[in-house]
């Protein structure tokens, strides 16, 4: 162990986003000198932040050029990419993926600090006991090694700094949490939540829980954040720290400590191992600016690159003693690729409530959490689907698609159209085999490194989920008394392609054995003792909720348990 | 996740103006004798000094001014201007242009002279008369539609637009879900 003893860091983390960012926090804090390498460039809030860019400052009104879309052809489909918004999404002419002929795999990145925590949709909602007993109830993927209890102190310990909105509900599929004060429904959410929870009794509509501040506690203020303005800017980046990022709460956690060593623009590309210790030793990788080849070393790896990346750098981490990648002795590195898919889509319009409006603009919308296969069955397929959506008034744009000119036309814009409502589904994705990330053999990015091949397609369960999802959506809004009612077609949708719900997840899963898995209980590689992986690649399935906050909760239990280990001396 | 839907709304409407915006141009181009043939469609990245005041005069017909600035006030014209010069690929810029030349001849056909030189009143009579065809049958101008919804954007998203004639926070502070109509009338610009 005498290299180790000499290494460069206690602890690297590979990855600055949503985990990484938990990692870096909580091993700093335990008194580890720890060094977060991020791929992508610094962000500076002052210059990349566009939170105070007033609707006249945007340029050409906020529409997509066609040259931003040819250079950003998938990343500027995504509804957090605007003019104002394109620093943090990556050229996809500069990084490039391949798909099998005929399917299709939309994925959705920043290389920047803080990964996608900047641009997230900061939907929170944890993972209940039925999620981590699905794949063993149903026999899909491997059984969880953990269950609710295990991880339920954990989510109390991460929402409790991270800061999320939400109502007490008391309902099993979706565990209540430690929230600051939910958001207020609208008139028209109040009324569509009394008609379908008494048209279905086991549904139930709930305030978005979100990770935005609505009343900071002394931790977070002394972090310099503080409560939601109500901009629903977001997604610009947050100078008042209102929502949860790397960059708004775990990085600057971690640096007061005096122990992080934060190395932007170094693309790591393989992690060295030492197969007489059977321990990682570090990292070798390369500046992609300089293209100067880099190596650091540490005592323990964390790997918290994003899903598909991990998978790579693993993948492409190969030697004579591990031919197949690193800590894959299970054949299950990049395999089991899964997202949520966007489906269900149903909107109309809600009578009543013409003298109300609201105030501020909701950085948030409803819930309305999984049902079937829960509290109502599901025919021809398991797991299930939660409803995100909104009733709000339509706005002026209404105006622009009718008859009308001059002062009427001024007139009839001037005033709030419509209660609108809107639901949308997110259907889970069941854990398969076949559904991967591979290296391609020959072509590479331009820093040298295979670019990969994202092949996944939605499967029986997956379409049958959306059509149910494209059923009772629509229905829902009838029942409930809406008009106007349209939406996806129950007989012919197929959802949105994979990647789309920008929730990769799988592609390292922890279970309970080392030929079935790649990681253990604790986000420990089975293979190799020292490397832990607490990305969205450890999933075991993928529920159909939100995952960050459950990235957020593993992450913070490995650091636990790695520190320990070290403390130890075990690693 | 509000922003999901709103972008995937405006997105949408885009999406038709899009397709409609196709269709339109290739129905132009495979047939130039409906432009009489005796007009070259200008490929200049600029629009002229004629165009722009027929984009002024249909923007101002389209939203007047009032008690509040109309779209002339919120400088609707120069952001067509440079969405045409700085934003606008050769595809777009045909179809303004075919689009503008049409309205034009169709103006001077009925009104015996050109848009611009037309008093307000016979402005507004003869574009509500057009914009009342052009949404009642489908495929009637569909480069009008796409114009007028420019123009609306533009308005409604300028200075006086969002924060004059209708209401606008920088910085709400605070989210409240339901209040009466009566405390906020305006509609909210964003």
């Amino acid at each position: 162990m005498g290299n180790l003893d000499m290494a460069d860091f206690d602890v690297i983390v590979i990855g600055s986003g949503m985990s990484g960012g938990w990692v870096a926090k909580e091993m700093c804090e335990k008194g580890f000198k720890v060094c977060v390498i991020e791929r992508g460039r610094e962000i500076v809030p002052e210059k990349d932040y566009t939170d105070f860019e007033e609707t006249w400052e945007h340029e050409h009104l906020n529409w997509k050029s066609e040259q931003t879309k040819s250079e950003y052809p998938i990343q500027s489909e995504v509804y957090a990419f605007h003019n104002y918004t394109k620093q943090f999404w990556v050229k996809d002419n500069e990084h490039p993926y391949e798909v099998p002929d005929g399917q299709r795999y939309r994925w959705r990145r920043g290389h920047h600090t803080g990964g996608r925590s900047i641009m997230w949709g900061r939907q929170t909602y944890r993972f209940s006991e039925i999620d981590f007993e699905a794949n063993k109830k149903d026999g899909h993927g491997v059984d969880w090694p953990v269950r609710y209890a295990d991880i339920k102190p954990w989510y109390d310990y991460v929402e409790r700094f991270a800061g999320i909105s939400g109502s007490m509900e008391g309902l099993d599929i979706v565990p209540d949490g430690v929230f600051q004060p939910p958001h207020d429904l609208t008139c028209a959410e109040l009324d569509l939540k009394k008609r379908i929870e008494e048209k279905f009794p086991g549904r139930k509509l709930i305030p978005g829980r979100v990770a935005n501040l609505t009343q900071p506690t002394e931790e977070q203020i002394a972090l310099g954040r503080s409560v939601c303005q109500a901009r629903n800017h977001c997604f610009r980046g947050c100078s008042y720290g209102a929502y949860f990022s790397s960059n708004s709460a775990t990085l600057p956690a971690a640096k007061r400590t005096g122990n992080l060593t934060m190395i932007h623009d170094l693309a790591v590309h393989e992690l060295d191992y030492d197969p007489e210790t059977k321990r990682v030793t570090g990292i070798k990788g390369v500046n992609t600016k300089t293209n100067e080849g880099v190596s650091i070393t540490a005592r323990t790896v964390f790997l918290n690159a994003s899903t598909i990346p991990t998978a790579m750098i693993l993948l492409n981490s190969k030697s004579d003693a591990m031919p197949n990648g690193l800590a894959n002795s299970s054949g299950q590195v990049g395999r089991n690729l899964m997202d949520h898919i966007i489906c269900g889509r149903a909107s109309g319009r809600l009578p009543g409530n013409e003298d109300k409006y609201y105030y501020g603009r909701r950085p948030n919308g409803i819930y309305i959490p999984r049902f079937r296969n829960h509290t109502e069955e599901g025919e021809g397929f398991v797991r299930g689907f939660g409803f995100q959506g909104w009733g709000m008034r339509e706005n002026w744009q209404r105006g622009s698609g009718k008859a009308g000119i001059g002062e009427d036309f001024k007139a009839r814009n001037r005033v709030p159209g419509a209660w609108s409502i809107g639901l949308v589904g997110f259907a889970e994705i069941l854990p398969n085999f076949d559904n991967h990330v591979r290296l391609h053999q020959t072509k590479t990015d331009k820093w040298g490194f295979p670019i990969p091949i994202l092949d996944a397609k939605h499967g029986p369960n997956e379409i049958a989920l959306v059509r149910q999802a494209a059923k009772d959506g629509q229905d829902m809004l009838r029942q409930a008394g809406c008009v106007d009612v349209t939406g996806a077609d129950p007989e012919t949708d197929i959802g949105s392609p994979p990647g789309d719900g920008i929730h990769e997840m799988g592609t390292a899963r922890m279970g309970r054995d080392a030929k079935t898995s790649v990681l253990n209980k604790f986000n420990q590689s089975w293979d190799v003792p020292n490397l832990f992986i607490s990305d969205g690649s450890f999933m075991t399935s993928g529920g159909c909720q939100n995952p960050s906050i459950t990235y957020m909760a593993f992450s913070a239990r490995a650091a636990d348990h790695a520190a320990k280990l070290m403390k130890a001396g075990e690693i | 996740m509000t922003n999901f839907f709103m972008t995937d709304r405006r997105d949408a409407i885009k999406a038709l103006l899009a397709i409609s915006a196709a269709g339109a141009l290739s129905a132009c181009l495979e047939g130039p004798a409906d432009s009489g043939g005796s007009t070259t469609v200008s490929s200049a990245p600029t629009l002229s000094a004629s165009e722009m005041a027929l984009v002024s005069a249909l923007a101002q017909t389209i939203i007047p001014k009032t008690e509040t600035a109309g779209a002339i006030e919120a400088v609707v014209p120069a952001t067509i201007q440079s969405l045409f010069t700085e934003w606008a690929d050769d595809n777009y810029r045909t179809y303004w242009r075919a689009g503008l030349d049409k309205l034009e001849k169709h103006f001077v056909r009925s009104g015996g002279q050109p848009f611009a030189k037309m008093t307000a009143s016979q402005q507004s009579n003869l574009l509500g008369k057009y914009d009342t065809q052009a949404f009642a049958e489908n495929g009637f101008d569909d480069f009008y539609k796409s114009l007028k919804s420019t123009v609306a954007t533009a308005y409604y998203m300028s200075e006086p637009g969002a924060s004059e004639e209708l209401a606008y926070e920088s910085v709400p502070g605070e989210w409240r879900g339901c209040v009466p109509l009566s405390e906020f009338p305006k509609t909210w610009a964003t």
